[in-house]
């Protein structure tokens, strides 16, 4: 009767559990409507001729490089925390986690640097609706990060209190769902955000 | 120093002491609330409340509670109708009637935002609750937890949106409010301020309540069910779901921004440096426009559902009616411009958007088509809930076709934000979507609450609100053809009044069909016992919910269904008269895995709303402890392993063997 | 193809391999690369440059989401993932197109 229960149990948490993955990944698409919603607030109030001061004279490319390799590395080395997460080294999964932590706050500590000095320069969000469009959603995809760092802090703590359970395998797939989406983003908020405001 | 940090801008002053009507009203909502709140006490049903109903994660009871709220609300907006529809009977020529417009304007306000988003969506979420996962075979929806969040959120969004009558003022912008009128120097007070926040909170709320609901029906479908022998019931709420998941978004994203120029002085939607308006305006009716078909594809599977156990009928042309639901779906998002044709967009924007708005009223009428082919030679059984569908058929039709009428551009510049509009979208709102829910709710309430809703009340109110419908609205149309302007106080020109007095009339009438919709709860509840449904299938009907009792058992199928057939429960009962029932002693049960309820989901909602309120009103600290309650609630439930439990096979027998018993007996 | 033990959830993921992982990060490196070289460097046309770095992140946007975000359509799971994303992807674009479309043609027609 145990046995049979026991069958049933993990019969039951495997199925709901590709059910919550699911649901999260609807999440994402969600996400993605949000972002696509800044974007093209951020295109139409960019629009050439746009009154106000401009990103490229307050913002350095070399800077949002290494911003850009620093989530870059966060994302890989997420990827490698998951890898041992399914091979069962929780002291290995705790290695990459929290050099995905370190990576992931180096990238909002400069991104936060870089708002101060542009606010000091007078490139502030109150200053034009192209300025606040940029801060919003640059900001917005910061502010997510920052969520996603919080979520890595409470794995880290969580693993080795819950283990290596398919509630924990469940949880660390949302967060590198999250963490790689977020790196998505990036590529387009550097792109048309920083590349094409350079040009 | 230290005042400010807690109190923000909030003084005394922010109570409208010197404006009876509200002070009125205050007093009114302060009796009421004071009355439930001492029967509670005297009944000692705290804590029945909280343990059975506060801290569930039953979707019917989630449901349930959807329907609560959605029908309080309906009397404070409805309320906000008997306000504005005596002003405009009284306010003709050198009359000015007795509401000032800064008044009248917030009273406009008020009843649009709370029609849609406190009545509308939480009967809609109600319906669904109750209904879908009965429909599909499953336990419960996927993500019970966060169903329970989802409510409370919703729940403390109108609450906000309440103690705005009372603690300052609501927004005085219409329910959609534009910018620049909406930022802070045309709206300086904190009217808008309540408008963004509840909108934004219970927004929340039905974002992840769209992804439970679609996960639910793709996922936990039982055996045998794939998508195209589901009820259409739920291909509707899938299809629904599916816009609210992609529009929620929008709608979240531009009240932030709202909020940011107000907050942060931020320039998104200001008239200079900048800013653009229009931009608002083009993305919130990118939201506005799939949000009501996020209210009417239900109602249309209401219908469907209806209209097949009423006529003993199965449903005609199921694949083509799948297929309109999903095309409605898919072009709802590409109409929405047809909602500002006059903002000043070229004809070759305006043409485009006007031809797809057309498109649009095709698979409607398909599936108008299909119902009636569904009636034609059934037997047809005319309860209330099948007035109700007759009803929608003309309304509807009447208000879909001014839709049409106003897809052609040149013709929207003539009626645009007249009377016209208004008349249509009531049109098309209450004879499609408050037709369908009312049709919905008397339906599955059997199914919910385990007695039927006394008939002959039903009918009373069903002609009632159908004869004061038309009284109320079909006037509008001609004032709007003639000019006549939305949100207008008071008008010059008298010849107009017999229109708006008749408009008040319907609106009297309307109110009375409320009153008989009370009086039927009252006396049903009465009655309950007459009224029992013993069967589990009071209607003789079709699809999985009816398979089991009223009200169903919390885990709702004891033996997991399996659906090889559409209507499968239809063909099962043909089998059990051939073959007769098996007893419960004879079935093999195994333990059934529930979910725990929690408390956490209300606690989330409630920091939630004391992070909104200290938004409104600029208080710091409790903003802080708003936001911080939130996140570490979150936090700390999933540290904690007691979420769920399995129900011993004892338990299942005896709760399915005193349903048999009925069963067999009636 | 993917394996997939005894009880295993299908979370609609292709499997996890470190190959994928390091051949992904390669790539998106190089790609970001190209693409900052090709505005820092003043060798490029504006033309060129928008479509160089719009090649760019379009192909590393399908690299992550290939290699990181292992979305495939081996399993069923896999198949209604992909085709979510899709169905997500068609409406964003309505939504941005559109919007991008309609403010143009109300900036030419209203000025403001």
């Amino acid at each position: 009767m145990h046995n049979q229960a026991a069958i049933v149990d993990e019969h039951h948490h495997h199925d709901s559990d590709a059910t919550d993955v699911f649901g999260f990944w609807l999440y994402i698409l969600t996400d993605c409507i949000l972002f696509g919603t800044l974007f093209s607030t951020f295109l139409v109030l960019n629009y050439p001729g746009s009154p106000g001061p401009i990103l490229k004279n307050y913002s350095n490319l070399h800077d949002i490089l290494i911003e850009t390799f620093l989530l870059l590395a966060s994302n890989f080395t997420f990827c490698l925390a998951s890898l041992n997460l399914y091979k069962d080294k929780l002291c290995k999964v705790q290695l990459w986690l929290v050099l995905t932590f370190l990576f992931g706050a180096g990238f909002v500590f400069m991104e936060v640097s870089e708002f101060i000095h542009m606010a000091h320069e007078g490139f502030r969000w109150d200053v034009s609706g192209q300025i606040s469009a940029f801060f919003t959603l640059v900001g917005t995809h910061g502010l997510h990060v920052s969520f996603g760092l919080l979520w890595i802090l409470v794995m880290i703590i969580q693993l080795p209190l819950l283990k290596i359970t398919a509630i924990t395998k469940r949880r660390m797939t949302y967060l590198g769902l999250f963490w790689n989406f977020l790196d998505i983003v990036w590529i387009f908020v550097f792109t048309i955000v920083y590349l094409m405001g350079a040009m | 120093m230290l005042q400010n940090l807690i109190f923000g801008k909030l003084t005394i002053e922010a109570i409208p002491y010197h404006v009876p009507i509200i002070m009125g009203a205050a007093a009114f909502m302060g009796i009421a609330l004071l009355g439930v709140l001492f029967l509670i006490t005297f009944y000692r049903k705290w804590g029945y409340i909280w343990n059975d109903w506060v801290v569930s994660v039953d979707h019917k009871k989630i449901g349930i509670m959807y329907m609560i709220l959605a029908f309080v609300m309906l009397l404070r907006g409805f309320s906000d109708v008997v306000l504005m529809r005596s002003q405009q009977a009284l306010a003709a020529g050198s009359h000015l009637g007795y509401l000032p417009p800064e008044h009248y304007d917030q009273i406009f306000t008020a009843h649009g935002v709370i029609m849609i988003f406190f009545v509308a969506m939480p009967f809609m979420f109600g319906l669904l609750n109750i209904a879908v996962p009965l429909q599909i075979g499953a336990r419960d929806v996927a993500y019970p937890y966060l169903n329970s969040i989802s409510f409370w959120l919703t729940f403390v969004g109108a609450m906000l949106c309440n103690i705005s009558l009372v603690v300052g003022s609501f927004a005085a912008t219409g329910w959609l409010a534009y910018p620049p009128l909406s930022e802070l120097y045309y709206s300086p007070d904190v009217g808008v301020d309540y408008y963004i926040w509840s909108l934004q909170i219970a927004g929340v709320g039905t974002l992840l309540a769209g992804i439970n609901f679609i996960a639910t029906i793709m996922k936990m479908r039982c055996k045998g069910m794939t998508l195209m022998k589901m009820p259409i019931f739920v291909w509707s709420a899938l299809c629904a779901m599916i816009l609210v998941a992609l529009a929620f978004p929008v709608l979240t994203v531009t009240l932030g921004m709202l909020s940011l120029d107000r907050l942060l002085d931020m320039h998104f939607f200001t008239d200079f440096s900048g800013g653009s308006p229009l931009m608002y305006i083009n993305l919130i009716w990118v939201w506005g426009h799939p949000e009501v078909y996020i209210l009417i594809l239900p109602a249309f599977g209401v219908f469907s559902e209806v209209v097949a156990t009423f006529s003993h009928k199965k449903l005609f042309g199921y694949t083509t009616m799948v297929w309109a639901i999903v095309i409605i779906t898919f072009l709802s998002f590409i109409v929405w411009l047809h909602h500002f044709f006059t903002m000043g967009a070229g004809a070759d924007v305006n043409a485009f958007f006007g031809i797809t708005t057309m498109i649009i009223a095709i698979p409607t009428g398909v599936k108008v088509f299909n119902w009636l082919f569904t009636m034609y030679k059934g037997r047809i059984n005319m309860a209330t809930p099948m007035l109700w569908v007759i009803a929608f058929f003309t309304t509807f039709a009447i208000g879909g076709m001014t839709g049409v009428m106003m897809s052609v551009p040149p013709v929207d510049f003539q009626v645009h934000n007249s009377l016209f509009l208004i008349a249509h979208f009531h049109n098309v709102i209450i004879g499609g979507v408050l037709f369908g829910y009312f049709a919905g709710i008397i339906y599955w309430f059997p199914k919910a609450f385990g007695f039927s809703l006394d008939e002959k009340w039903g009918k009373r109110s069903f002609y009632l609100w159908v004869v004061g419908f038309y009284l109320a609205f079909m006037p509008l149309y001609v004032l709007g053809l003639d000019g006549f302007a939305r949100r207008v106080n008071h008008y010059e020109n008298v010849l107009y009044q017999p229109y708006l007095i008749a408009a008040a009339l319907g609106a009297l009438l309307i109110m009375l069909g409320i009153a008989c919709q009370l009086i039927q709860l009252f006396v049903s509840i009465k009655n309950r016992r007459a009224l029992r449904d013993k069967t589990g299938d009071p209607w003789n009907a079709r699809t999985l919910e009816w398979s089991v009792s009223s009200p169903a058992p919390f885990y709702n199928f004891a033996v997991l269904p399996i659906a090889t057939e559409i209507d499968q429960f239809w063909i099962d009962k043909e089998k059990h008269l051939a073959e007769g029932r098996i007893h419960p002693k004879d079935i093999h049960y195994h333990p059934i895995h529930m979910p725990k309820d929690t408390p956490i989901g209300f606690i989330i909602a409630m920091f939630a709303g004391i992070a909104g309120f200290a938004l409104i009103w600029h208080m710091l600290i409790p903003g802080i402890i708003g936001f911080l309650g939130v996140v570490l609630s979150i936090i700390a439930r999933t540290f904690s392993k007691d979420i769920d439990y399995y129900v011993d096979v004892e338990t299942i027998k005896k709760i399915e063997l005193q349903h048999y018993k009925e069963l067999t007996n009636a | 193809m993917s394996h997939h033990e005894v009880g295993q959830s299908d979370y609609g993921t292709g499997q996890k391999k470190l190959g994928m992982y390091l051949a992904g990060v390669i790539s998106c490196i190089i790609l970001t690369i190209i693409a900052f070289w090709a505005v820092l460097s003043d060798r490029f046309s504006r033309q060129e440059i928008l479509i160089i770095i719009f090649s760019a992140a379009i192909i590393q946007f399908l690299v992550q989401v290939i290699c990181f975000l292992r979305l495939t359509t081996e399993t069923e799971q896999g198949k209604t993932n992909v085709m979510s994303f899709i169905f997500t992807g068609v409406i964003l674009l309505c939504f941005v197109v559109g919007s991008l479309w309609i403010m143009n043609n109300l900036n030419y027609y209203t000025l403001i």
